[in-house]
C-alpha cells in the first residue's frame, strides 16, 4: 500500500484552534491516518456502506439554550456541572469544595492545557484509536467533552453533570470524554447528549467516553442520550475496571436515529465488578445497533446486564449483550437479560446474547432474552379496569422501564427522561 | 341513578371459530344476585370474557347491554367505565406496575379527566378496603399480581371491585383457591356491596359459596346455554347429586360445548 502522508486540513484546524502541544497534534494526525486506512466495517445487521463519513469543523451560530436543558440546569445550582453546546463550552461549575478536594473538572481543551500529563496519559488509553472507523475518527478530530479526575481516596457526594447538546446547526461531531477515578474513589457522573430535532444529514457523529476506574474506586456512569435522525451515529463508551472496583452503568436513549453503540467493561482487576442497566425507546426510522458487553479478565469478577427496549414506528433495534470470560479469568460470573417489546406492527427488534467462555472455571453465566409483541393479555386486564389502550400500553412499558430511570443518580434528569419517555409514549 | 340493568340476548360466541356459547339470554337488575354453575368446558368464562371484550372471544350474534347501552360495540375500556366489572378467572400479571398506581389509575380513569380523586384521599380509602379485606397493606407497592398466590389474587380481583363500585359485577370463580377464612371475607365483602346499585353474577362451582352469599337466582350452563334456572335450591340440589339427573331430565349426553371442530 502506497503510503500518503495526508495532513488533514481539519485536523490542523483543530490543532491550531486550540493551540495544541505537539503531542496531542501528532496523535490526532496518526489517529487521522488510521482513519483514513480503514475501510469501513461489515456488520452483521448494520449497512455502512452507504453511509456519509463526512465531518466538517463545527459552527455553532446559535447559542441557545434549549427549554430541556435550561430545565435541567435550573435544578443543579450550586452542582458540578459542564454544559457544551455543538462543541462549544457554555457554561461550567466547580464547586470549591471538589477543588479543595483535588478534584479537576472541566471541557477537555481546557484539560489539555492545564493538565496535560493526565491528559496524555489516559487519553486513549480505554478506548485505542486503532480499534474501529469510528475510534479513529473520534481521536483525530474530536473537538470537546468532559474531563474530569478524581484523586485517590476522594469521595464525591454530589453527582457530576455533563450536559452536551447538538443542535440543528451541528455538521456531525465527536465529543470525547474522560474520567478517571483514583484509587478507592466514589463517584457518581451522569450525562447528557440532547439533540435538537432537525440535525443535517449526511454527517458522521462519533462520540467517545472512556472511564479509568482504579482499584477500588466506585464509578456510576449515568447516560441519557437522543440519537435523532439526521447523521449516522457511533458511540463508544468504555471503562477500564482495576481490581476491587466497581462500574454501574445506567443508559438510556430515546431516539429515532442511525446509530451503531458500545458500551463495555473491561474487567481487568482480580475483583472487579460491573452492571448496566439500559433502556432504549427507538421510534421513527430508528436503526440501532447497540451492543452491551462484559469482557472479564480479572479472577472473580462479576457482572451484570439488563436491557429493556420498547419500539414503536418503524424502529428497528438490535440489541447485543456480549459476556467474555478469557482463559484465567477464574470464578468469574455473569448475567445478562434483554427484554424487547415491539409497541406497533411495523417495529421490529432483536437480541442478540453471546457468551464466549474461555475458563472452565466460571461461577455462573446465565442469559435470558425476549423479543415481542406487547403482552396482550396483560393489555386487556389494564383496559378491563377503565383503563385506555394507550393508557395501558403505558404503564406496561413504563413498567419494564422505570427501575432503570430511576436507577440515574440525578432527580432532574430522571425528570427529563420521564419527559422524553412520556412524550414518545403519549 | 337509575337502578342498572344487564341484559343478555341469544348471545352466541365463537372463540378461533368454534361456537362456544350458544344462543344465551340473561337479565341481572341491580339488587339482584345471580349464579351460574355448569360442569367444567361449558362456557361460563367465554361468556363472561366476551361481554367484557376479550380480544379472542368473537361474538357471532345476540346482544349485550348495560342500562340500555350496546357493550359489544364499545371497546374493553369503556365498557369498563360504564360500570362493568369482571373479577377473572386467572387474572393476568402485570410486572413493573404497582398495584396501587394501577388501581389510582383505573379510578381516575372512571371518574374522568379533571375528576381525579386527590393522591391523599386514594390511598387513605385504598388502605381501608385493603384493611377491610385482610390484604397487607405492602400488597399496594407490590407488581400488580406478580407472584400472588392464588387467593391473594382472588382477594386483589374483589379489592378492585371495591375500589371501583361497578354497577353491574361479574365474579368468574373467585371461591377458587380461597381457604375457608377467605372465603368469608370474600364473601362479606360481596354482601357490603350488595345496594339496589349493584347487580352481581356469579360463576361457581361450589355450593359453599352460597352458603355466604344467599342468591336470588340460580341458572345451570350446559352446551353454551343456560338450560335451567331456579333459586337457591336449586345450587343445593347439584351439590347433593351432581349433574347427571339434570342431564337426563334434558336429554343431554355430552354437556361441554362438544370437541374442537
Ligand atoms: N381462549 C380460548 N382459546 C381456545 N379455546 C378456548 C378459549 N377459551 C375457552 N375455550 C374453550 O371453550 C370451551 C369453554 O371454555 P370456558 O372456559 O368458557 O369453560 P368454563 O365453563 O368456564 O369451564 P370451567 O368450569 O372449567 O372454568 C372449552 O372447550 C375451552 O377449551
Ligand atoms: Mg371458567
Amino acid at each position: 500500500m502506497e503510503q500518503t502522508m495526508a495532513i488533514s486540513p481539519l485536523v490542523m484546524d483543530i490543532s491550531a484552534r486550540f493551540q495544541e502541544p505537539d503531542w496531542l497534534r501528532q496523535r490526532r494526525q496518526e489517529a487521522w491516518q488510521t482513519y483514513t486506512g480503514m475501510e469501513a466495517p461489515r456488520l452483521e445487521k448494520t449497512d455502512l456502506s452507504r453511509r456519509s463519513w463526512e465531518i466538517s469543523s463545527l459552527t455553532n451560530t446559535e447559542k441557545s439554550i434549549s427549554v430541556s436543558t435550561q430545565k435541567v440546569l435550573s435544578k443543579l445550582q450550586g452542582q458540578p456541572v459542564v454544559y457544551i453546546q455543538d462543541g462549544q463550552v457554555v457554561s461550567t461549575f466547580v464547586p470549591d469544595s471538589l477543588t479543595r478536594a483535588g478534584v479537576l473538572l472541566s471541557d477537555l481543551h481546557s484539560a489539555v492545557v492545564e493538565h496535560g500529563d493526565l491528559v496524555k496519559q489516559y487519553l486513549n488509553s480505554v478506548v485505542s484509536s486503532e480499534e474501529s472507523k469510528w475510534a479513529a475518527l473520534n481521536a483525530a478530530v474530536w473537538v470537546n467533552g468532559v474531563f474530569l479526575y478524581v484523586p485517590d481516596g476522594v469521595q464525591v457526594d454530589s453527582t457530576i453533570h455533563y450536559i452536551y447538546e447538538f443542535t440543528g446547526n451541528a455538521a456531525g461531531g465527536a465529543p470525547h470524554s474522560l474520567l478517571v477515578a483514583g484509587v478507592g474513589s466514589h463517584i457518581s457522573f451522569v450525562e447528557v447528549l440532547l439533540a435538537g430535532d432537525n440535525l443535517q444529514f449526511g454527517k458522521v457523529h462519533s462520540d467517545v467516553l472512556e472511564v479509568v476506574a482504579h482499584s477500588g474506586a466506585h464509578v456510576t456512569v449515568s447516560c441519557l442520550t437522543q440519537y435523532r435522525k439526521g447523521p449516522t451515529h457511533f458511540t463508544v463508551r468504555r471503562a477500564r475496571v482495576d481490581k476491587d472496583a466497581s462500574m454501574d452503568w445506567v443508559f438510556g436513549d430515546v431516539g429515532d436515529g442511525f446509530t451503531v453503540g458500545l458500551l463495555e467493561s473491561d474487567l481487568q482487576g482480580d475483583g472487579a465488578r460491573s452492571t448496566l442497566h439500559g433502556f432504549g425507546l427507538g421510534f421513527g426510522r430508528q436503526h440501532l445497533d447497540f451492543t452491551a458487553s462484559m469482557l472479564h479478565r480479572g479472577r472473580y469478577s462479576e457482572s451484570d446486564i439488563v436491557m429493556h427496549g420498547a419500539l414503536r414506528g418503524r424502529a428497528y433495534s438490535l440489541y447485543r449483550t456480549s459476556t467474555h470470560i478469557f482463559k484465567h479469568a477464574v470464578g468469574a460470573g455473569s448475567e445478562q437479560a434483554d427484554r424487547m417489546v415491539m409497541l406497533e406492527p411495523h417495529a421490529r427488534a432483536d437480541a442478540i446474547p453471546m457468551l464466549l467462555i474461555d475458563e472452565n472455571d466460571v461461577q455462573r453465566c446465565g442469559h435470558a432474552a425476549s423479543v415481542g409483541r406487547l403482552d396482550e393479555e396483560q393489555v386487556y386486564y389494564l383496559e378491563s379496569r377503565g383503563i385506555s389502550r394507550r393508557e395501558a400500553t403505558r404503564m406496561i412499558v413504563w413498567g419494564h422501564i422505570a427501575p432503570v430511570v430511576e436507577a440515574m443518580p440525578s432527580a432532574p434528569v430522571q425528570e427529563l427522561a420521564n419527559e422524553l419517555i412520556d412524550r414518545e409514549l403519549a | 341513578m337509575a337502578v342498572p340493568i344487564f341484559v343478555i340476548r341469544q348471545l352466541h360466541v365463537a372463540v378461533e371459530g368454534r361456537e362456544i356459547v350458544r344462543g344465551l339470554d340473561l337479565t341481572v337488575k341491580g339488587g339482584e344476585i345471580h349464579v351460574i354453575m355448569g360442569p367444567n368446558g361449558t362456557g361460563k368464562s367465554t361468556l363472561a370474557s366476551a361481554v367484557m371484550g376479550h380480544p379472542a372471544y368473537q361474538v357471532v350474534s345476540g346482544q349485550a347491554q348495560l342500562d340500555g347501552q350496546d357493550l359489544l360495540s364499545m371497546s374493553v375500556d369503556e365498557r369498563a367505565r360504564a360500570g362493568l366489572f369482571l373479577a377473572m378467572q386467572y387474572p393476568a400479571e402485570v410486572p413493573g406496575v404497582s398495584n396501587a398506581n394501577f388501581l389510582r389509575t383505573a379510578v381516575n380513569s372512571r371518574l374522568g379527566e379533571g375528576h381525579e380523586m386527590p393522591v391523599i384521599k386514594f390511598h387513605r380509602m385504598l388502605m381501608e378496603k385493603m384493611k377491610k379485606l385482610s390484604i397487607d397493606p405492602s400488597f399496594a407497592d407490590r407488581y400488580l399480581n406478580e407472584g400472588f398466590s392464588g387467593g391473594e389474587k382472588k382477594r386483589n380481583e374483589i379489592l378492585q371491585m371495591g375500589v371501583l363500585n361497578p354497577r353491574i359485577a361479574i365474579l368468574d370463580e373467585i371461591d377458587s383457591g380461597l381457604d375457608i377464612d377467605a372465603l368469608k371475607i370474600v364473601a362479606q365483602a360481596v354482601n357490603n356491596l350488595r345496594s339496589p346499585e349493584v347487580g352481581f353474577l356469579i360463576i361457581t362451582h361450589y355450593q359453599r359459596l352460597l352458603q355466604h352469599i344467599v342468591p336470588d337466582y340460580v341458572h345451570v350452563m350446559m352446551q353454551g346455554r343456560i338450560v335451567r334456572s331456579g333459586g337457591r335450591e336449586l345450587a343445593e340440589r347439584l351439590e347433593a347429586q351432581g349433574y347427571d339427573w339434570l342431564k337426563q331430565e334434558l336429554g343431554i349426553e355430552d354437556e361441554t360445548v362438544g370437541a374442537p371442530a
